[in-house]
């Protein structure tokens, strides 16, 4: 019995397996937050629909394959523009509102796609989720193609590390997106076109009285954020083998905004650390065995998350890597 | 930077305008036309409508009722940047350089025609994009010479002084290349020297470029001897319209400032 | 000179839409009696009315926390993502009363009143009323309060867990009158519920510090430089705002299971009340939050019940989309 209140389960820690899975989901939360970053930290938008756009990625996803018979590598690409459909959809009437009122519409919107994933059960088969599907006699399952091609690439690396982990593929597919992304982002940030964004960021009038039309790039902006979420959310259904209701609650945008508050509001690079961090902090935590039960574990992270925004905010707003200067939204 | 000619008709006609809030009428029926290469002055008591006519001739508000023809084209019900776009470009009242990005961003953001704003180019046209901005980028720096804020060019706009945040803003707005500029209070929290020079570059772009003045002005010196022509606004209508020293002696524009000498 | 008054035409269908942009709360009214109606027709007076007095029950809980958000909306400049969570509390303050400590209810009742009233107090000395002082920016403050609903709602779960608890109430007795049915709880939570509503809008209305909390919600600022002690209102506020939210949430805890989520299934439809009866507007968001869960309620005679959440957000997003500034709220610039 240690003499130490706290027990650190050394083994466990090392564990790769266990911390593939927390890189991976690191990496999902990393695309959400990029989209959030444009969003918020570089137009001005406050968008709190990424569960949304997340939901409608991985769910048109699933549909396409299983209900609708799309190749699984056609799927993903139709699936992200619906999902940027849908965002155009969603800002067109709700860009022109304040923050708050926006913040507010987004939420909603995105829990109406929920509610809608719960009970429209004929096509989303409601909480149940979807996965396979079983009615033609066989099982065709969303995943299968993915499958085959995540097996060969852990027969590809087996020539270099002895027994790769199952998700490492996963992992590399998921990290290799945020990169690109994060480049990607960082580069359109510094062109005529990034400018326009700030601009609208900081003052919508100014930029309308220099001829912007600024509900256009706000669209824009929501739109690329939305196809990062679809993106999100179809890497989320392979990760977890299903896709339901459950995995888009409203606590997924705000654990997002929780990664994107630490790595700093205006920096696209610092939503991927501040992704690794957030989740080695949630996950981590496993590892401290307290003499507590399970659910007061799981209470006790979510304290955690909670404070830390608190405590950020007050303290520290910009994050570890933004800027106070770039730091506009205020009244 | 007179374009198609205007076969006579003013630059800027302003019809019959009226805006609600409410119950109340901030602009009542305003009528006026501005000649192009005109130097004009709007003046008025505090609550004549100027600011708010500027907001419906320029898009920022919805005009309830009336016209606004810029060069012959009826605008007042198309939208703010679509506006602007069409060279009626104006300034605030309240600066609004934008704090957060560098003084040279705020000049390169306000010039017109740049393929790199449309997200397509980025992808399909780099070489224009990249050879527009370094033109916008030397025209930019040039200006900032004018007005002495070149050596701040790459500092956040936040930094500038009051004064400096209100040069910008015009510089900017002359990035755009306007052929009408409207300035809501150019002089207001200027020093005297900074003032002289503005209206001289006020001066040098109308003999130069053909460029049109609109400005609300409150300081009487400007108004009296740097406009061709003064229009007087009361309780959002237009009460005299003509050249200074005769709306200066006007009755009902001295009945409007109670008494006071103009 | 004179100045010309050339005066454009306007469209009759300019004038109707001044007329309902001058008169949203005519219109609304109008619309919903119209829907009331043709329901009656297509399903029949007592369905109605039945529906209708269940979706009083929701929808004196909606206005009851949809009367602090609004109240405290003018002091936070935001609508408050914690405030669910205050519901939240209310519900398990209750349940110590009630079950834990085994006294009757109305003793947890005004436990959990109190109880909200003075967290509701705390956190304006801790946290909202210094991040004023610094002049915090929105962004700052909504994610601040996201944080409090995490804090809150963890600590919740912390005590009691996630199993499902209930309040010791009558759940089987039901009351009929007028050829209608209601569960003996669910008419207590209207009684309650609307006595307390009147009791809160005669105070706002005709008492001094009714009318201070109104302009301190309406314009923080202006309230300010009229001479208002805001500080002592601020604090007011938020006693009123967090007893009216323990009550909601201890009502609700009436009427369903309580879990740490309780108050956050709430929150949407409270900001939905909040937002159609104009923001800064208690009697707004009081007679937006009775309509809001008649009309939920309502929408079962149209679709199956378990789209009637669903219902309710579809009316707040095409609410925010037309009459962002609510039924009652001016037209302030948006």
């Amino acid at each position: 019995m240690s003499q130490l209140p706290l027990a650190f389960s050394l083994e466990a820690f090392t564990d790769f397996a266990f911390w593939s899975s927390v890189l991976v989901l690191a990496g999902i939360y990393a695309l959400v937050a990029l989209g959030l970053q444009l969003n918020v930290g570089f137009t001005g938008i406050v968008n709190f629909g990424q569960a949304g756009f997340m939901a409608v990625g991985g769910y048109s996803m699933a549909i396409l394959v299983l209900k609708a018979g799309f190749s699984f590598w056609l799927a993903l690409p139709t699936a992200i523009l619906i999902t940027m459909a849908f965002g155009v959809l969603v800002g067109l009437p709700s860009l022109r509102l304040r923050a708050d009122y926006f913040a507010i519409a987004t939420l909603a919107t995105a829990e109406v796609v929920r509610l809608f994933a719960q009970n429209a059960r004929g096509l989303t088969e409601g909480n149940k989720g979807l996965y396979c599907d079983f009615s033609g006699g066989g099982s065709v399952c969303y995943d299968d193609a993915w499958r085959s091609v995540s097996d060969s690439i852990i027969g590809f690396l087996d020539n270099f590390w002895s027994d790769p982990d199952a998700l490492a593929p996963l992992l590399l597919a998921v990290w290799a997106t945020v990169l690109i992304a994060t480049v990607g982002l960082g580069y359109v940030q510094r062109t005529p076109w990034g400018r326009v964004l700030r601009a609208v960021r900081e003052d919508e009038d100014a930029a309308r009285a220099l001829g912007k039309n600024t509900l256009l790039y706000k669209l824009q902006s929501l739109a690329i954020s939305a196809a990062l979420g679809a993106l999100a959310g179809f890497f989320l259904a392979l990760f977890l083998a299903t896709v339901t209701p459950r995995d888009y609650e409203p606590l997924v945008t705000f654990f997002a905004y929780g990664v994107l508050i630490l790595g700093g509001l205006a920096s696209y690079r610092g939503v991927a650390i501040g992704a690794i961090l957030l989740w080695a902090l949630l996950e981590g935590t496993r590892f401290v065995e307290l003499p507590i039960s399970e659910e007061k574990t799981a209470a006790l992270r979510f304290f955690i998350v909670g404070l830390a925004l608190i405590l950020l905010m007050a303290f520290r707003p910009q994050g570890m890597f933004g800027k106070r200067e770039e730091m506009v939204l205020g009244d | 930077m007179a374009t198609e000619s205007l076969n006579g008709k003013a630059l800027l006609d302003v019809d019959g305008v009226v805006k609600r809030f409410g119950g109340i009428r901030a602009v009542d029926g305003a009528s006026f036309e501005v000649g192009e290469g005109s130097i004009t002055a709007l003046i008025g008591p505090n609550g004549a409508g100027k600011t708010t006519l500027f907001n419906v001739m320029t898009g920022f508000y919805r005009g309830n009722r009336g016209s606004v023809r810029l060069a012959g084209e009826e605008v007042l019900h198309l939208p703010a940047f679509a506006i602007a776009r069409r060279g009626m470009v104006r300034t605030f009242q309240i600066t609004k350089a934008l704090a957060a990005m560098p003084v040279i961003d705020n000049m390169m953001l306000a010039a017109p025609d740049q393929p790199g704003e449309r997200f397509r180019n980025l992808v399909f046209r780099a070489g224009a994009v990249r050879r527009r901005e370094r033109e916008v980028r030397e025209q930019a720096l040039e200006l900032l010479e004018v007005f002495n804020l070149a050596d701040r060019a790459d500092h956040y706009a936040g930094t500038l002084s009051g004064g400096q945040r209100k040069l910008l803003e015009l510089a900017r707005a002359l990035m755009a290349r306007p052929r009408l500029l409207l300035l809501d209070e150019p002089m207001a929290g200027i020093n005297p020297t900074l003032g002289r020079r503005l209206l001289d570059h006020m001066q040098r772009l109308r003999r130069e470029e053909a460029m049109t003045f609109l400005f609300i002005e409150h300081d009487m010196e400007v108004v009296m001897n740097h406009s061709d022509r003064v229009i007087v606004m009361a309780e959002g209508r237009v009460i005299a319209d003509g050249e200074p020293h005769q709306v200066r002696r006007d009755p009902a524009v001295i009945d409007a400032y109670l008494g006071g000498s103009v | 000179m004179e100045a010309s008054t050339a005066r454009a035409e306007i469209s009759p269908g300019e004038r109707l839409s001044e007329l309902a942009r001058d008169h949203p709360a005519a219109v609304a009214f109008g619309v919903i009696a119209l829907m009331v109606l043709a329901l009656i027709a297509a399903k029949g007076l007592h369905d109605v009315a039945q529906t209708g007095l269940n979706g009083l029950t929701l929808g004196t809980i909606y206005a009851l926390g949809a009367v602090g958000l609004t109240l405290v909306y003018g002091i936070l400049r935001l609508v408050n993502f914690a405030h669910g969570d205050f519901l939240t509390f209310g519900a398990y303050m209750a349940y110590l009363v009630n079950v834990t400590w085994d006294l009757p209810l109305v003793a947890g009742i005004f436990f959990a009143m109190a109880a909200t009233a003075l967290l509701g107090l705390f956190f304006e000395r801790i946290m909202w009323r210094p991040m004023r002082a610094q002049g915090s920016g929105f962004l700052q403050l909504i994610l601040m309060s996201i944080g409090l609903a995490f804090v809150i709602r963890s600590a919740i779960q912390w005590f009691w867990g996630t199993e499902i608890r209930s309040l010791d109430v009558d759940i089987l007795s039901t009351v009929s009158f007028l050829g209608l049915r209601i569960g003996q709880t669910e008419l207590i939570v209207i009684i309650v519920g609307i006595a307390v509503l009147l009791a809160v809008g005669v105070m706002l209305r005709f008492s001094l510090l009714g009318k201070q909390m109104r302009a301190l919600a309406d314009d923080l600022d202006l309230a300010e430089t009229a001479g208002i002690d805001t500080r002592r209102v601020i604090l007011y506020t938020w006693l009123f705002a967090g007893a009216l939210a323990g009550l909601a949430g201890v009502l609700f805890g009436e009427l369903a299971n309580l879990t740490p989520e309780l108050g956050f299934e709430l929150l949407l439809p409270i900001f939905a009340a909040v937002i159609l009866g104009g923001i800064g507007n208690p009697f707004g968001a009081l007679t937006a939050g009775l309509v809001l869960g008649m009309v939920i309620e309502w929408s079962t005679l149209v679709v199956e019940p378990r789209w009637k959440v669903t219902f309710g957000f579809i009316a707040l997003i095409i609410a925010l989309v037309i009459r962002p500034q609510g039924i009652f709220g001016r037209a302030k610039a948006i």
